[in-house]
């Protein structure tokens, strides 16, 4: 009876010690995550305040001033003109030259109206497979002409690719 | 034998038992002291750790990541949100000379080479000047807002007593651009003058603060028109120049320049004393550019119904004056021909036509009786007579004399000239769509589009010729006021100003420049009426600004003057 109570006594202080061991662990566990947070937040401000620093920096140096003093002396831009700018077609075509007396009569063609569903041109296959050359270009992810003109970095290009879809006009 | 045995053995046992039970008690006991002891001894701990807490060590300066982000002051943006002023920390540099704290000198190295070491790694400090401040041994800024390479550099010289605290730093990106509108931040951590003191309990409430405030300025309206004042003002050498570009519909001010200006980021006494606004505070007469008006009024109330009917030119006397022009227009002018070659006489007979006491409610209705309506604090009161005008005053206020207006005031009257009659309160804070307010209207739609006419008339064929930028139909009066002082007009200095609209055939934006005191010199040809000075400032702000605001240049496109041509010289072929 006693040797029981006592096997009893040292089952529950091992119980004890091994919930106690646990705990801490877990104790130093959680305390190591909250301070690798304190020190991931630390470093998100430090950054973010390294970011507002080198924006203000940039900022600084491409000041509106800095910006027309360049454009002014090294690159000797100047305010557009109206000659710059065309408002519509008619303004477009009014820089057509009018047929000479002895030109050749322009050369006109025939031209059927095609129905808007239907592709004007048949695929362009491979002579060798017979499936279409450039997938991504006749497929239905094809970039389209707006959503290529509205690509924000990069310099201004319109890829071979791109055509316009007709559903976006 | 073993009764008494048995006898002895029952109280043996019972003493030991009472021993033991005795023993156990007093042990438990012992325990109870020593566990109530140890707990005693732990809440006393605690109770000194706590009062240890709370009375010698300072609090904890711990921050959550969102308040350590939140910028100490708001920032303050332009309309398309490019920041113009900022607050983010920046590093001091400061001398402590007690950081060693030994007793002994303050640096580790000698006074000269630290002072050298420093002057090298910012050459516009003086190094002799540097040492003797260190040799003196009091502490203080050696430099405010350091750069991060600099603070390394500092940090490498390896002195303790060369500290490198943080501080909150307000910053201006833009340099002194629009320094006029923004104010700037002083060391009480308020703001002064501009926008900073307007807004300034909003940019410190914790709970706004994180928001940028967006103003109505646009930087690059603000940079292209401070650009070209400042060189028109070179050009002829003038004082002082002020400019505002204002939209006609919602009175929102996309760019205010005054020049000379301050630089918000260092301010020393010099710019203290250029801190006056001249386009809010400062009053000025502004001559001819109120002639329009004055026509306006006259077409409103129907003075004028025929714009060919023509006036006598010839100079009269009213009083002790004689009302004359500045040189013979000849026998008789229409109302257009006035405008253009901008007769004081005409002027001043077509107000006699709408008697004194409807100029002036049209002046009131202008706002041109009261403190102009902007955000800013400094806001010019205008030398305005109270009571009924009589007949010189009103004539000389219908050509710009004997009333003195800021240029905002002027701005205002404008817009609500060619916008259809309404007049708005100007604004800094930019308006979403759908928040311009109402309103009031002074002058009927059907005037404003005669004006819109007549101003256009003005740069083709009159004294606005030097701003009608191609393409942008630009229409605008010239305006050259001598400045009053002491004993009447002082004929040597002028205030010149070219108060514009465009494009004409359907008015967005009103210009205002005006030159303080222009000389004649080589680029003025030697004039200094504001045909020569103020006006190509306009015709060089507006091809600038224009496509920026959706004003595109077209020279196919005009307002239709098809109806007064005719009545004016050079107009009919």
């Amino acid at each position: 009876m006693t040797g029981l109570s006592r096997r009893r006594k040292i089952g529950w202080l091992v119980v004890l010690l091994a919930c106690t061991g646990l705990y801490a662990a877990l104790h130093f566990r959680v305390n190591a995550v909250k301070s690798e947070v304190r020190l991931a937040e630390r470093q998100v401000v430090q950054l973010e305040e390294e970011r507002l620093l080198l924006e203000t920096e940039f900022l600084t140096r491409s000041s509106q001033q800095q910006l027309d003093d360049w454009n002014e002396i090294e690159f000797g831009y100047k305010a557009p003109r109206p000659g710059q700018y065309l408002e519509n077609e008619r303004q477009l075509a009014a820089y057509g030259v009018p047929r000479g007396v002895d030109a050749p009569q322009p050369v006109r063609v025939a031209r059927s109206d095609v129905p808007e569903t239907g592709s004007e041109f048949e695929t362009m296959v491979s002579p060798l497979t017979g499936r279409p050359i450039d997938a991504a270009m006749f497929g239905p992810g094809r970039p389209t002409l707006r959503t290529v003109a509205r690509a924000e970095s990069g310099p201004a290009r319109i890829p071979l690719s791109a055509v316009i879809d007709g559903s976006e006009q | 034998m073993s009764v008494t045995a048995a006898r002895l053995a029952v109280p043996t046992g019972r003493v030991c038992l009472a021993n033991q039970r005795s023993h156990s008690l007093m042990t438990a006991r012992w325990r109870l002291i020593f566990l109530l002891l140890a707990l005693l001894f732990v809440g006393a701990v605690v109770i000194l750790r706590i009062a240890w807490l709370g009375v010698v060590q300072p609090g904890p300066q711990q921050m959550t990541m969102a308040e350590a982000l939140l910028p100490a002051r708001g920032e303050i943006t332009d309309r398309n949100g490019v920041p113009l002023a900022r607050a983010f920390p920046a590093r001091a540099l400061w001398y402590n000379p007690d950081a060693l704290g030994d007793g002994g000198t303050p640096l580790v190295k000698s006074v000269r080479e630290v002072a050298e070491r420093l002057a090298q790694i910012f050459p516009d400090l003086d190094a002799g000047m540097l040492e003797k401040r260190l040799a003196s041994g009091k502490p203080g800024y050696i430099r405010r807002r350091l750069l991060p390479d600099e603070a390394d550099k500092v940090q490498a010289l390896g002195e303790l007593a060369l500290e490198l605290p943080t501080e909150r730093d307000r910053f201006y990106p833009q340099g002194s651009m629009a320094a006029h509108v923004l104010g700037y931040v002083a060391a009480d951590g308020h703001g002064r003058v501009g926008m900073e003191d307007v807004l300034d309990e909003r940019l410190l409430d914790p709970a706004r603060r994180g928001e940028p405030s967006a103003l109505s300025i646009d930087v690059r309206v603000q940079g292209a028109l401070e650009d070209e004042l400042r060189r028109g003002m070179l050009a002829v050498d003038a004082v002082g120049a002020a400019g505002i570009v204002l939209d006609v519909d919602t009175g929102e001010v996309l760019a205010l320049a005054s020049l000379p200006e301050f630089d918000p980021n260092a301010i020393d006494e010099e710019g203290q004393k250029l801190m006056f606004n001249r386009v809010t505070n400062q009053v000025y007469e502004l001559g001819s550019t109120f002639k329009p008006l004055t026509i306006a009024a006259a077409i409103d109330a129907g003075a004028i119904n025929n714009l060919s009917r023509r006036y006598s030119a010839r100079p009269f006397r009213m009083g002790r004056f004689t009302i004359k022009d500045s040189h013979d227009l000849g026998a008789s002018l229409n109302a257009p021909e006035a405008l253009i070659h901008s007769s004081n006489v005409v002027t001043a007979r077509i107000v006699d036509d709408i008697g004194p006491a409807q100029l002036k409610r049209v002046m009131e209705d202008l706002g041109m009786n009261e403190r102009p309506y902007i955000e800013l604090p400094a806001r010019g009161f205008p030398i305005w007579a109270s009571g009924s005008w009589p007949r010189l005053r009103a004539m000389t206020v219908g050509y710009g004399h004997g009333i003195a207006v800021t240029p905002l005031h002027l701005a205002g009257a404008y817009a609500a000239m060619v916008n259809g009659g309404i007049w708005r309160p100007a604004t800094l804070h930019k308006l979403g769509p759908g928040e311009a307010p109402k309103g009031r209207r002074v002058f009927k739609a059907s005037t404003s589009a005669r004006m819109n006419q007549l101003l256009r008339m003005i740069t083709l064929y009159g004294t606005g010729r030097n701003a009608d930028a191609p393409g942008f139909r630009i229409g605008g009066k010239t305006g050259s006021a001598e400045k009053p002082g002491n004993g009447g007009y002082q004929r040597s200095s002028l205030v010149s100003t070219f108060a514009a609209a465009f494009p004409m055939d359907r008015p967005r934006y009103v210009v205002i420049a005006m030159l303080d005191e222009p000389k004649g010199t080589v680029r003025s040809s030697f004039q200094r009426t504001a045909a020569w000075n103020a006006a190509p400032v306009v015709g060089r702000v507006v091809p600038r600004i224009g496509p920026m605001l959706g004003v595109k240049p077209d020279s196919t496109r005009d307002i239709d003057l098809t109806d007064l041509k005719p009545l004016v010289r050079g107009g009919s072929e």
